[in-house]
């Protein structure tokens, strides 16, 4: 009996024993080795200072976080300066020569592309036309939908001038390559590390090479003197991955970040408060919008959804909802795209719309409520969580929409382009997307606008608009495709396919010790050669 | 004691199959695919035929049971597949996060036992006197605070105020701290009072009453006695923590960008990345079997009289 209990009280001994010995382990790992590299370094110079021992190093912290640094799979190689596209959008959000320093429209399907002089890959190796034709087979190979927008069928690469061949006319090829999918980076050094360890520290052209990546944590990165555009003024950058929007604006706080993207609006006037700190807000690329289902019949009228687009408090929406960081929308397009609306932002007006509804054929009887044969016009409004304003917005439609008789019952649903094309009992939907992601209002007339596009989850079919977005799709002049855009947002206007309400900004919180550097409402390139601490 | 493990470990592998087919039923009954996903419908243009046709190419329009055979199929040749929106194995993936989970759960253990043992211990030796008292507010406190914002609060605090750690990321020690304590303390709450309740039952048993009469110290009647029996019950609730800690922490890996596997899960959830979804499912199943067989072995060192088939007090 007494040998049992001893037994056990070894067992319990050693378990004890094993506990705390891994617990140790798990603790004081800072002197060994790291599984996927350590960050241990990076937060404890920083709390010594950002410039300690000389190093010039600034620490970003972006609002999403990412596994992998694969360029054809994740935006983020480009945006941490890693890797680079051909062209790129400018200040004014217009394609602009990068990597490639002109090109030419031969005919419908050839284009020729000039490739950079001088420009080297952070191994050393020259950038050549040869390398960028090999990036962009691996990337269209990794990445399906990339070659589906591309339309390549084929590349000649001689010395810097790279011939490209689509299968179909595709005006929109020299703006696709905005696209940070079609970073160039090189194949030979992926060949030579294989893909595993290539995704972890891809080699680009841009100003900064991957030190250390740990996996959704943070990338250490280090400047690459030979960059083309002269070298860096910082030596390193640690681009850090947190999706919580109070802790990213409480590490600006703490000075242990120098930019935080999106901080959350509520806590932009803390971060004000303090002198070291400053917000910028820029209107951003993305929409938000109402979206009708036309297969419900109150919808089918134009005069209703017209009633809406009266309806809607966009001033409110920008002001209240999300406490002044959004731009009251006039049309698709953030305004200061060269093709967006000129039209004047919608203003609220009741009256004006239970006007249209009573042309609709709606009639108000005592109890203030719209009503055609007898039935109370009463609309089913879905939205969704993903983008915590949208219900406020429903809340706020609901309330403004009950003052011309209209009564809305609000559903929240997880998945909203699933429920959307799954389902068709609802009438109303609040939405979301980037119209222009690339430079070109194509993208977006095309997904969202055209029968069987992948953002129409409502089925829209307009003749109208089918055929000026098919003149669109068949037009290479970037003026006569502005044009073009313009006269597809006005016939959206007056056919009411869709309800803009407003454009998000971006809001970034950063220390007013880094220079060079603003956010673009692309949010494409927050890693730049310019960027540094003073 | 090998025949109740091997018992077990044939359980464990008849739980994982029916856990395989009814997540495998649940996430195909669930609405939407990966497909708009893996499109990148919300950056790229894409047509609904495009989508049919990934939706093709990927068997998704097969029979449920055809997926899940195959599926099942590839698991006994223990090839867990790739999943599909990172392209990487995964098993790769679990185990590449598995570390940082074992970690953040050692460091949330660590704080739960050196704040739950103490409080719990000197709650029930002074019962409705200051350690109770405190032990109670603490544990009111620890209960009904959610876990973001004690995070968030110690983050304020220690991050922000006094710098004493950073407010994010895994390295060492220091970055360990802060998720650690803000798992630690929600769940101190809980094993504190029924540590406190388990020992009151205990002490009010005959056989601490007979322990009294042998003239044995108070103290020893109190930790060789009182507690052993006490820990019955504490021990269940460690288990089933330690199995869930297992499984990964969402709102504290999200709030310290820790890669654990919580977060992996729900990012994978909300894509609907089957195989990922799957291989978790399996890979945590099989911890919470374990750990459930590690306890109920436990519980036999506690007390012979349930090793033995004669039945527990507890």
């Amino acid at each position: 009996m007494r040998t049992l209990t001893l037994i056990r009280k070894r067992t319990l001994a050693i378990f004890i024993v094993f506990f705390m010995l891994a617990l140790a382990l798990a603790g004081c790992r800072q002197g060994g080795p790291h599984a996927e590299g350590s960050s241990a370094t990076a937060s404890e110079e920083e709390q010594g200072g950002n410039n300690a021992g000389g190093t010039r190093k600034l620490t970003l912290i972006y609002h999403f976080k990412s596994g992998s640094l694969d360029p054809a799979n994740d935006f983020v190689a480009l945006k941490a300066g890693i890797t680079e596209t051909l062209v790129r959008l400018d200040e004014n959000l217009e394609v602009h020569p990068w990597l490639a320093t002109q090109w030419e429209h031969r005919n419908p399907l050839t284009w020729v592309f000039t490739i950079r002089d001088g420009v080297t890959f952070q191994d050393g190796t020259k950038l050549d036309a040869a390398a960028v034709k090999a990036s962009l087979e691996r990337a269209i190979a990794v990445n399906k939908s990339l070659g589906n927008s591309l339309k390549i069928v084929s590349m000649e690469a001689n010395g810097q001038q790279l011939t490209v061949i689509t299968k179909e006319p595709n005006p929109t090829l020299v703006s696709e390559f905005v696209n940070p999918y079609t970073s160039v980076v090189s194949v030979a050094a992926e060949k030579k590390m294989g893909s595993q360890a290539f995704n972890r520290a891809p080699v680009g052209t841009g100003p900064f090479q991957v030190k250390k990546f740990t996996p959704n944590v943070e990338i250490l990165l280090e400047r690459y003197d030979g960059y083309w555009d002269g070298a860096a003024q910082l030596d390193e950058v640690v681009f850090r991955f947190n999706e919580d929007g109070n802790v990213r604006a409480l590490a600006l706080q703490a000075k242990e970040a120098d930019i935080a993207t999106q901080i959350p609006a509520e806590t932009v006037a803390t971060v004000q408060k303090d002198d070291r700190l400053r917000v910028e807000s820029v209107a951003g690329l993305r929409v938000h919008f109402l979206l009708f289902n036309p297969n419900r019949e109150a919808m089918k009228d134009v005069k209703v959804r017209q009633a809406f687009d009266l309806l809607m408090d966009r001033e409110s929406i920008a002001d209240d909802v999300m406490l002044g960081h959004a731009t009251p929308a006039n049309g698709p397009f953030n305004t200061r795209l060269p093709f967006a609306s000129r039209e004047p932002v919608q203003m609220q007006n009741v009256e004006e719309a239970k006007k249209l509804l009573e042309e609709a054929g709606y009639t108000y009887g005592p109890d203030g409520r719209a009503t055609k044969d007898g039935q109370p016009l009463t609309l089913e409004l879905v939205t969704y969580k993903a983008r915590p304003e949208l219900p406020l917005i429903a809340q706020l439609l609901q309330s403004d929409a009950a003052k011309a008789g209209i009564g809305i019952r609000i559903q929240m649903v997880e998945n909203i382009d699933t429920f959307l094309r799954e389902n068709d009992n609802w009438d109303i939907a609040t939405y979301s997307n980037l119209s222009a992601p690339r430079g070109d209002g194509g993208y977006f007339l095309n997904s969202a606008l055209m029968p069987g596009g992948s953002l129409n989850a409502a089925n829209i079919r307009s003749e109208r608009l089918s055929e000026i977005i098919s003149r669109l799709n068949a037009t290479s002049d970037m003026n006569k495709r502005n044009e073009i855009t313009q006269e597809a947002v006005a016939a959206i206007r007056e056919e009411v396919s869709h309800v803009y309400l407003v454009y998000p900004n971006v809001i970034v919180g950063m220390n007013k010790r880094v220079t060079g550097w603003k956010p673009g409402a692309e949010e494409y390139y927050l890693v730049n050669n310019r960027m540094d601490v003073k | 004691m090998l025949g109740i493990v091997r018992t077990r470990l044939l359980q464990l592998i008849v739980v994982l199959w029916v856990l395989s087919i009814v997540t495998f039923s649940l996430m195909k009954l669930a609405p939407g695919d990966p497909v708009l996903t893996l499109l990148r419908a919300d950056e790229m243009s894409v047509t609904q035929a495009d989508e049919a046709a990934l939706r093709e190419e990927l068997g998704f329009n097969r029979p449920v049971h055809v997926q899940y055979l195959e599926w099942l199929g590839r698991v006994l040749r223990l090839d867990f597949g790739e999943s599909l929106i990172k392209g990487k194995p995964v098993l790769s993936e679990l185990l590449e996060r598995l570390p940082a989970t074992i970690e953040l759960t050692l460091g949330g253990l660590a704080v739960m036992l050196i704040i739950a043992f103490p409080l719990g211990l000197l709650a029930a030796r002074y019962p409705g006197r200051l350690p109770d008292h405190l032990g109670r507010m603490f544990a009111l406190i620890g209960a009904s605070v959610p876990v973001f914002w004690i995070g968030l609060l110690l983050i304020y605090a220690f991050a922000f105020k006094l710098q004493w750690f950073p407010t994010m990321g895994r390295g060492g020690l220091r970055e360990l701290i802060l998720p650690s304590v803000t798992l630690g303390s929600g769940l101190a709450a809980v094993h504190a009072r029924l540590l406190r309740s388990g020992l009151l039952d205990s002490l009010s048993q005959e056989y601490i009453r007979a322990a009294r009469a042998r003239g044995l110290s108070e103290w020893r009647v109190f930790f060789r006695h009182a507690l052993r029996a006490a820990l019955i019950p504490a021990l269940t609730m460690f288990g089933m923590t330690l199995g869930s800690l297992l499984a990964g922490s969402v709102v504290v890996e999200t709030l310290f960008s820790w890669p654990g596997l919580g977060s992996m899960a729900v990012d994978a959830i909300f894509q609907r990345d089957y195989p990922l979804i799957q291989g978790y499912l399996l890979m945590t199943g099989a911890f919470v079997t374990a750990v459930n067989l590690a306890v109920d072995l436990a519980y036999g060192m506690l007390d012979p009289r349930i090793r033995l088939g004669k039945g527990g007090s507890g």
